[in-house]
């Protein structure tokens, strides 16, 4: 029983850091683009203040019952996405499921959160949300092609399909993945920058265009709501991906508070230099059009996938 | 009485009495069909034992009946569909002519299924199978003139399918002396050693029912213009049947083949799983553009159909448990899309999406089904359907070497994402439009059933074990020696297991957490508004500003897959259709019908046969 009690206080630990994490990469970008952009920029806790703002409006609109559930997927997603992958490399402070759910698992959960939102947004009826969503999902297609691509390559390059073990492995061997299969590593970098949606690649909330678009009709306790989810959402891309390819983070054999924290400090500069890609990259770009988007995904980025599964069947 | 004679008897007269009792009181017909369905399930799973068998002769042909652990699983999606169906005919039928007609062969096309189900020799298959697809075909001309060519479209790969099949039938009692379904595997009809062509036909005939490319053109349009009510069974049962014999050929090939022939089997794997794939891509990417919610599922159908067929490919146990789970699951689900579209088209009159649009408010347990069923039909976790894909994809990664299938069903299975949300979209969520003000739920005779399904759906997922459970020794039937399942926790062969039990209880503690969260905090100042109270640019919308959002849905997704649209089976078979037309007009030039051409034909042939004389008739 005690030890059930530890793994929920850990499950609550595990959420709230990964949100904090978030926020804050949230609020850096913000002020960095500021910078670059030659503003002042607002402070790089203002994430946390807008969510402060937005929880305690005293009035807020509600679109239905689906508007009233969007938030709520997108926390399941996230939370529960949270629970299955390492946060640090069999560390014991955190305890999760990672070993009661795979990579194909995570793919599809991943979405699960997306698709809500859609549902939500479209109740809202507002014509641009729904634009948005048609956008985004025509988008994901795009993205999702090499990024599986790249996940098919580690899964038939190492025998597994757990995230566990392939950090393990990169652990054990102490080589990464990104360096044992480069062509993959390179189409999922390439996918991910669909996935944060930082320009080009900016089409679904598509400022002065689709008034931010799925989510213009959301405020108060929903926007903040989601606000958090999306929070939670880049930790979990992130980590995820330092987990696949960058070797993951975290002693397993030492659990101890120095060696945790030292994990922790790993796990958040691989992060942030990952998470640095698609913002520097959305710096010098302008928003592609929805069919340019997808047409480059199915580019590049599968060509290298491909290669990357053909050098993986070749190394076995 | 013996009880497979009793059952096959209840069908065959319900269908008559029907029939008959249309002429009396139209009203009970659907009643009496309902209650046959409902007595022989009732019949069937309390008095029928798997392994029974009985045989009877019909003049002088021996009909052997009985059940296999195998064709269990399909008795169970026949059978309940069938009872579901039926009930929510009662409602979405009322008011509608031909009554008698339509709900006859509605019998009749449950009896074929059952029939085919039944039975253990290939004479009772076919006649079964005959059954079936005559009973379908008047109901997909149900609908009047317009639908005849789409009748005649559906009639003419049936009977393509069925002379493949009669042939192979034929050529099974030739070369190994027997009609029996479990003995002519036995002797190795299906081992590829000699007779190739054997398994090919057979699977040529079943791949039309279950709408494999290229075969199966008929299908989008003849699933979207039956009645509503049958299409549930006709898309979520029939289309099983092809399931069937493709299950029993191929999973018969695996098991009694010895490694001889092991290459023809892989590369009909292999044939067979592009093909399945390839539906799979070319039925999603059109169900998308569709503008109709049947067509929209009716291609989706095809789609999910490759999907099942790609996992009969693989021939490993996960991939093949894959692939009866998802026919089941697909069963379940679809059947229910097509009711929830029903119910839409009986409420609202029409399906055609761009003229529709925001029904959430109007028909609330519709809409809960089919957020339910389109959960289950993209795959996303807990439902079943997440269950099944989940097999799939590992059974394709660890168990085959067919890495870029993976990709090509992932890109469906992502595309259909698309379309999932449009046909929520479409129907459900947006603009409410006063066209749609009068609308109110469906009858609940029609809400039940669907319920019903979207409970089956919640509850495969949860504990996707019951089902496991018939599927595993279904395979062990079919020659899979030792099929590993657990009640909620699925495996692959690397060891990697999804726990459906913490996933469930993961996202239902988050589920009641994060809602109780958002509801109670700041209830009082939760204002809910209507559609036309939303911001444009700043700016509030006017009462009669159409601000609908239903055409070129998906116009980029379409813009960057054009060379993808540029392929069409449909032309290619027209193409095909046009040159045979002009072939026969061809024929028309010389038999013109004329006597006095033939006269000259005598003569021309006379005369060269004169001349030829000495060439011809020398010795």
């Amino acid at each position: 029983m005690e030890d059930l009690g530890l793994k929920i206080f850990g499950a609550i630990l595990t959420t709230i850091m990964a949100f904090a994490v978030g926020m804050l990469y949230g609020g850096i970008v913000r002020k960095l683009t500021a910078r670059v952009q030659n503003r002042y920029g607002p402070p790089v806790h203002q994430n946390f203040l807008d969510l402060l703002k937005l929880q305690s409006k005293k009035t807020n609109i509600a679109h239905g019952f689906m508007g009233h559930m969007a938030p709520v997927w997108i926390i399941i997603a996230a939370v529960t996405v949270l629970m299955f992958i390492p946060i640090l490399n069999g560390n014991l402070w955190f305890p999760n499921l990672s070993f009661h759910g795979d990579l194909i698992f995570l793919l599809y959960m991943m979405v699960f959160g997306s698709l809500g939102m859609a549902l939500g947004a479209g109740q809202t009826g507002n014509p641009n949300s729904a634009i948005g969503v048609t956008r985004g999902l025509s988008q994901m297609v795009g993205y999702e092609i090499p990024f599986v691509l790249a996940l098919v390559a580690l899964m038939i390059q190492y025998k597994t399909t757990s995230v566990q073990d392939l950090t393990q492995i990169q652990h054990e061997t102490g080589v990464w993945m990104a360096f044992s299969n480069p062509f993959s590593f390179l189409a999922a970098l390439l996918a991910s920058l669909g996935m944060f949606r930082y320009s080009p690649f900016d089409i679904v909330g598509a400022p002065a265009e689709l008034a931010s678009g799925p989510i213009s009709e959301f405020g108060g306790k929903y926007l903040g709501t989601m606000m958090s989810g999306g929070a939670i959402f880049a930790f979990i891309k992130l980590t995820l991906y330092v987990h696949l390819f960058l070797g993951g983070a975290g002693n397993p054999d030492d659990s101890g508070i120095l060696a945790t924290l030292a994990g922790i400090g790993i796990l958040l500069v691989k992060t942030f230099l990952l998470y640095m890609i698609p913002v520097f990259y959305g710096w010098i770009n302008p928003r592609y059009r929805t069919e340019q988007a997808i047409r480059y995904f199915w580019g590049w980025p599968t060509a290298l996938g491909i290669i990357g599964v053909l050098l993986a069947v070749f190394i076995n | 009485m013996n009880i497979f004679f009793l059952l096959i008897t209840i069908l065959f007269s319900g269908a008559l009495l029907t029939f008959l009792v249309n002429k009396v009181a139209p009203k009970i017909s659907g009643i009496v069909t309902f209650a046959t369905i409902a007595l022989v399930s009732f019949l069937f799973f309390t008095q029928v034992n798997i392994g029974d068998t009985f045989q009877f002769t019909l003049g002088e042909i021996p009909m052997q009946f009985g059940i296999t652990p195998y064709t269990f699983i399909f008795a169970i999606i026949v059978l309940g569909l069938g009872t579901l169906a039926s009930l929510y005919s009662i409602g979405y039928m009322k008011d509608q002519e031909r009554l008698g007609y339509f709900y006859s062969n509605f019998l009749l096309s449950v009896t074929g299924m059952i029939g085919i189900v039944f039975s253990q020799d290939f004479i009772t298959f076919f006649i079964f199978w005959e059954i079936m697809t005559w009973s379908s075909y008047l109901i997909v001309i149900y609908n009047g003139y317009n639908s005849r060519k789409i009748g005649m479209k559906y009639m003419i790969f049936s009977a393509i399918g069925a002379y493949a099949m009669l042939t192979a039938i034929v050529s099974i009692k030739a070369n190994y002396g027997t009609f029996n379904i479990a003995e002519a595997i036995q002797n190795g009809a299906f081992n590829f050693s000699e007779n190739i062509y054997i398994p090919v036909l057979l699977l040529v005939g079943f791949a039309v029912k279950a709408a494999l490319m290229p075969l199966h053109v008929w299908a989008p349009n003849a699933y979207s213009k039956s009645p509503m009510s049958f299409t549930s069974i006709f898309s979520g049962a029939m289309s099983k049947m092809g399931i069937l014999g493709i299950g029993l050929v191929l999973a018969s090939a695996y098991s009694y083949t010895n490694h001889d022939n092991a290459n023809y089997v892989t590369a009909l794997r292999y044939a067979l799983g592009w093909l399945g794939g390839i539906t799979a891509v070319m039925a999603t990417i059109y169900a998308l553009i569709q503008t109709h919610a049947k067509k929209l599922l009716a291609y989706s159908s095809v789609a999910q159909l490759g999907y099942i067929i790609v996992g009969l490919s693989t021939g490993t146990e996960l991939g093949v448990m894959a692939a009866l789970f998802l026919a089941v699951v697909h069963g379940i689900f679809k059947g229910a899309l097509f009711m929830v579209v029903g119910a839409v088209e009986r409420q609202v009159g029409t399906t055609d999406m761009t003229k529709i649009s925001g029904l959430i408010r109007k028909m609330p347990f519709t809409f809960f089904v089919a957020l339910v069923s389109i959960i289950a039909l993209a795959g996303v976790p807990p439902l079943g359907g997440f269950v099944g894909k989940w097999m799939l994809y590992e059974a394709l990664i660890t168990e085959s070497n067919n890495y870029f299938l993976v990709i090509v069903i992932f890109f469906s299975s992502t595309a259909a994402f698309l379309y999932s949300y449009r046909f929520l979209f479409g129907l459900f969520l947006g603009q409410e439009e006063k066209e749609t003000e009068h609308v109110k739920e469906a009858p609940i005779t029609m809400v039940i059933p669907m319920m019903i399904l979207a409970i089956l759906l919640i509850v495969t997922g949860a504990f996707p074990g019951v089902l496991f459970e018939p599927i595993a020794h279904g395979m062990h039937y079919l020659g899979f020696s030792d099929v590993n399942w657990s009640m909620s926790v699925l495996v692959n062969i690397w060891g990697e297991e999804s726990n459906m039990t913490y996933i469930n209880l993961s996202i239902g503690v988050v589920f009641v957490v994060v809602f109780a969260f958002l509801t109670i905090k700041g209830y009082k100042g939760t204002k809910n508004v209507g559609t036309k109270d939303i911001s444009t640019s700043g700016e509030i919308p006017t009462e009669n500003e159409n601000l609908t959002f239903q055409l070129d849905f998906f116009k980029p997704f379409e813009r960057a897959a054009a060379p993808l649209y540029k392929r069409s089976m449909d032309k290619i078979w027209n193409d095909l259709g046009n040159a045979f037309e002009a072939l026969t007009d061809f024929t028309r030039k010389i038999y013109t019908g004329n006597g006095q051409t033939y006269a000259v034909y005598v003569v021309i042939f006379l005369v060269i046969l004169l001349l030829m004389k000495d060439t011809l008739f020398a010795n």
